[in-house]
């Protein structure tokens, strides 16, 4: 039954959920919508060989959201007192004034969607504690085992589940019910005065049995700890506008900060984006296909429903270098007379939703990924990124570069640290000049955040080859 | 009363600390040595307006708990909103079998009512009556007014990205098992806007500006607000790249800001002791320029980041964390304290959805004698640096790598706006090279610095 998706059915039954949505429109507001959530996180840390902190919150509450025409009046209430309940869809209602009341709900249909993938024993149902301690235990040896200069050593295990319940007054219902889990590994080395850490992940909504079969705490580790060692022989990168190789997976951080954000429903209603007049031209080179789906397995950014109750589905937003589709949330496709295409995503019932990438990615291309280093005779490859951010308006990049390789004709010839690459997302796409045939989506660790909301997400890509980033450093 | 009434009055300080005394006291019952009740209550209202209109209306009530135990000297932790007495009595059983997971650790000691001392708890006018009484329709003129100045600023400032305000009101209370018992209450108001300026072609600059205070009277007016926005934007027209040069950089009060609150966590007890940061062992070394000056001040009377007592109840402080050049404290909670034979600095942080960790409350670089005129005017060929990426910083090394937007400096002017560049050194290189420390130190958040002047940095273009 799709009701026992999310068990909040009999927090917020039907005829409550009505209640609400028809308080919701009692000033006239076109539109009323109710979400239900509960949310358990569970979070053990190690450091100093310690287990430091086990921890677990739980956080449940329902909002509602009142739209009339552009306006969105939104409350909410933490927990399922009905008395509250109420009250935040009378103090939602006020968005719109003296307007006459909107009336009841239409009738709840259910909405039917086929899961992406589903979980048999996801992390959350089924370690225990002592088993996820062993995990970092396991990853702690592992990283201090590496090397001899490996001195400290964090790591941290986290799992959540999320239920929730969507119903608006267009009559639709819809519930859900998401599992995560992730590892994360930070080493910590020294050399004499030289100090450098390395960062690893694993994770993603995946089976318990995952961290045994796919990717295990040692592998994790040692990743952190080979990143960090590697890092303390890295020379400073030369500073100036060269060719740039980004490795698969998490390199996707790129398309997703400086032309993804740009492709969002708000932005593109509001014309606030450069791509609102673009659709049909060439935004990216030939070659580059760009995509968006939330059907992606086992990723973080992947459901079944989004947080307005649409169903996932895969939205082609660059063919072979021509844009051709945007994301929409219910708002902004109501706005503006488009479908949605389920990117109506919220960090929690505290939020209202907003229009949200879910795994974005470049699609891959006909490049052996060694091919597109060899033909560089001076540039930089990027193994690994860190965090990275965009300007939506004006379009300026940055992203940090984690773990770097200086290309010498061809070749990975030295490690290179403190690195950050810089642009305009309005011509980075153009810049491609090379797609690898190695396409890898990377969905155990994104986060991305917006107006305040983050919200799991996963990124992708091929190797990829960019014609010249700017490259910021002390090296010269 | 144990819901939520949206236009209602959050739970008052008096009600977190009844129910902080009986989560503590359940904790107890169900095996906890020790234990600890961090609560808070808030109320907020934020609306955002784009062309001309309310964009959206968001108001909440909430509240929350996090309890913290020690089991055999092991920590547990659990937080939720929801407070009614069944789900403290679970989450107490909870937490409790969730501690003997963890380590046992001499360390984990709550403090007591004697290491908190009998000083009165200062009062640090930390709320606004006059904010507890603004109308919800004066909000929203005050973010329609944000938006409309912005626009009226400039003809080639057609649309913004928004201008919002708002306000939040709450309270605070810490109960411990060792008979620490604490409450705080706060009012907050913040304001910004973001004008687009046309750049040609589609292209647009964004000039943001706005603040965060404890009360409604500190707040700039939204026409000052606004003017200071528009003026960003449209300064940024026109920007371009430039070349790859290593040349003197002044940053400006927002970016030397974001700068120290990146190096902050080398200044944490937990840093030093799991030696993991660019500062290890360097204590009592110079660092930095005598007329560098590094503060975290928890008591500035009327300041966004001040509280009477920390994330573990006890008192706040002025520390000095580098004095004239020196690298004169570190900061410490009760539990990195005790792991360093120190006293806690009450530096402890937190929300009630998390346990306390080293942190800052009013950071700030001493202000200096020079206007930022004069300091402009020092400079033969440089950077000005007011705007950078989120992403830039290595918390290991030091490392400084910034995306950033500004102007070209020639012969102590600026000449032209720059974009696309990024600018890049060492924190401890930078701390030696500041060559002049600006007059102009103003607070529109809980971190603030003065117009700084470095030496040498590498400014990457093209």
């Amino acid at each position: 039954m799709p009701e026992a998706r999310s068990g909040l059915s009999g927090l917020v039954p039907r005829e409550l959920a009505a209640e609400l949505l028809e308080l919701g429109r009692a000033q006239g507001a076109e539109f009323a919508e109710v979400y239900a959530e509960r949310a358990v996180v569970s979070t053990f840390t190690l450091e100093e060989r310690r287990i430091r902190s086990s921890e677990y919150s739980r956080g449940q509450g329902v909002g509602v959201r009142a739209i009339q025409g552009e306006q969105t009046g939104y409350a909410y209430a933490d927990g399922f007192d009905a008395g509250d309940l109420r009250e935040a869809a009378r103090v939602a209602a006020r968005i719109a004034r003296d307007r006459a009341p909107g009336g009841p709900p239409r009738a709840f249909a259910v909405v039917e969607a086929p899961a992406p993938f589903t979980l048999a024993a996801p992390v959350t149902l089924t370690l225990d504690p002592a088993h996820k301690v062993e995990l970092l235990r396991r990853a702690d040896e592992a990283a201090r085992g590496h090397d001899g200069r490996i001195h400290e050593v964090s790591s941290g295990f986290a799992d959540s589940s999320k239920s929730y319940l969507v119903a608006n007054s267009d009559g639709l219902w819809a519930e859900d019910r998401h599992f995560l889990a992730r590892l994360t590994v930070t080493a910590f080395a020294t050399e004499g005065e030289v100090r450098q850490h390395g960062y690893a992940t694993g994770g993603g909504s995946v089976e318990a049995s995952y961290f045994e079969s796919q990717r295990t705490p040692e592998q994790i580790a040692l990743e952190a700890a080979g990143v960090a060692i590697t890092l303390l022989r890295a020379e400073e990168p030369e500073a100036g506008t060269y060719p740039v190789v980004v490795a698969p997976g998490w390199g996707g951080v790129l398309v997703h900060e400086c032309f993804g954000h740009g492709m969002e429903g708000d932005v593109i209603r509001k014309r606030s984006s450069i791509r609102a007049s673009q659709m049909g031209r060439l935004v990216a080179a030939k070659g580059v296909t760009i995509v968006d789906s939330a059907l992606v397995p086992f990723s973080r950014g992947s459901f079944r429903v989004d947080d307005e109750g649409t169903p996932a589905q895969r939205t082609v937003l660059v063919e072979d270098g021509v844009l051709v589709g945007y994301l929409w949330d219910l708002l902004n496709a109501r706005l503006t007379g488009n479908r949605p295409t389920g990117n109506g995503r919220r960090s929690s019932y505290r939020d209202y939703p907003l229009c949200r990438m879910t795994n974005t990615f470049i699609e891959a291309g006909p490049h052996a990924p060694a091919d597109l280093i060899a033909s560089v005779r001076r540039g930089l490859y990027c193994k690994n990124l860190g965090g990275g951010s965009v300007s939506p308006a004006d379009g300026n990049f940055s992203f940090q570069v984690t773990e770097a390789w200086r290309i010498e004709d061809g070749r990975l010839a030295a490690p290179v640290r403190n690195a950050t690459l810089t642009g305009n997302g309005n011509d980075a796409m153009l810049k491609i000049d090379g797609v690898g045939n190695d396409l890898l989506i990377e969905g155990s660790t994104g986060s991305c955040g917006k107006d305040g909301q983050w919200k799991p997400v996963g990124v992708g890509q091929p190797t990829v080859r960019f014609t010249g980033i700017t490259v910021g450093g002390t090296g010269t | 009363m144990s819901g939520t009434a949206h236009e209602g009055r959050p739970l008052d300080a008096a009600e977190l600390l009844r129910l902080g005394t009986e989560a503590v006291e359940r904790a107890r019952r169900a095996g906890a040595d020790h234990a600890e009740a961090y609560l808070e209550s808030l109320r907020s209202f934020t609306v955002r307006v784009n062309s001309g209109a309310i964009e959206s209306l968001k108001q909440s009530v909430t509240r929350g708990l996090g309890l913290r135990v020690l089991v055999g000297g092991a920590q547990g932790f659990v937080s939720s909103t929801d407070l009614a007495p069944g789900s403290l009595d679970e989450l107490a059983r909870h937490v409790v079998a969730l501690a003997r997971f963890s380590t046992p650790d001499q360390a984990n000691v709550f403090p007591t009512p004697a290491d908190a001392g009998d000083e009165p708890l200062p009062d640090l006018e930390l709320v606004d009556p006059a904010l507890l009484a603004w109308p919800a329709e004066r909000r929203i003129e005050m973010a329609l007014a944000l938006e409309r100045v912005a626009l009226g600023c400039d003809p080639r400032i057609h649309r913004t990205d928004g201008a919002s305000v708002s306000t939040r009101d709450g309270h605070a209370a810490l109960v411990n098992s060792s008979g620490l018992a604490r409450t705080s209450s706060g009012t907050t108001v913040s304001a910004h806007v973001v004008p687009l300026a046309d750049d040609g072609e589609g292209k647009q600059q964004t000039g943001w500006y706005g603040m965060v205070k404890c009360r409604l009277d500190e707040l700039e007016a939204p026409e000052a607000i606004a003017r200071e926005a528009a003026r960003r934007a449209v300064a940024r027209i026109g920007a371009r790249q430039v070349p790859t040069a290593r040349v003197p950089v002044i940053l400006s009060p927002d970016i030397a800001a974001a700068w120290i609150g990146e190096m902050l966590e080398a200044f944490s007890g937990e840093a030093q002791l799991k030696r993991t940061s660019w500062l290890t062992d360097r204590l009592g070394e110079t660092i930095a320029a005598r007329a560098v000056t590094l503060v975290d001040d928890g008591r500035l009377p009327r300041a966004v980041g001040s509280e009477p007592f920390d994330g573990e109840g006890l008192p706040t402080r002025r520390n000095v964390l580098i004095e004239r050049g020196r690298f004169a404290t570190i900061l410490y909670d009760h539990y990195h304290a005790l792991r360093c034979g120190a006293r806690s600095t009450g530096s402890a942080v937190r929300g009630y959805s998390s346990t306390p960790g080293i942190g800052s409350h009013n950071l700030y670089i001493e202000a200096g004698g020079e206007s930022p005129e004069a300091i402009l005017a020092r400079v033969d060929r440089g950077f000005y640096m007011d705007d950078q990426g989120s992403y830039g910083f290595n918390p290991t090394t030091g490392d400084y790598s910034f995306q950033a937007q500004g102007f070209w400096i020639e012969r102590g002017a600026k000449t032209f706006p720059v974009e696309g560049v990024t600018v890049a050194s060492n924190s401890l290189e930078m701390l030696r090279n500041v060559a002049a420390v600006g007059s102009d130190l103003r607070f529109l958040g809980s971190v603030a610095s003065p117009t700084l002047l470095i030496s040498e940095m590498t400014v990457s273009g093209g």
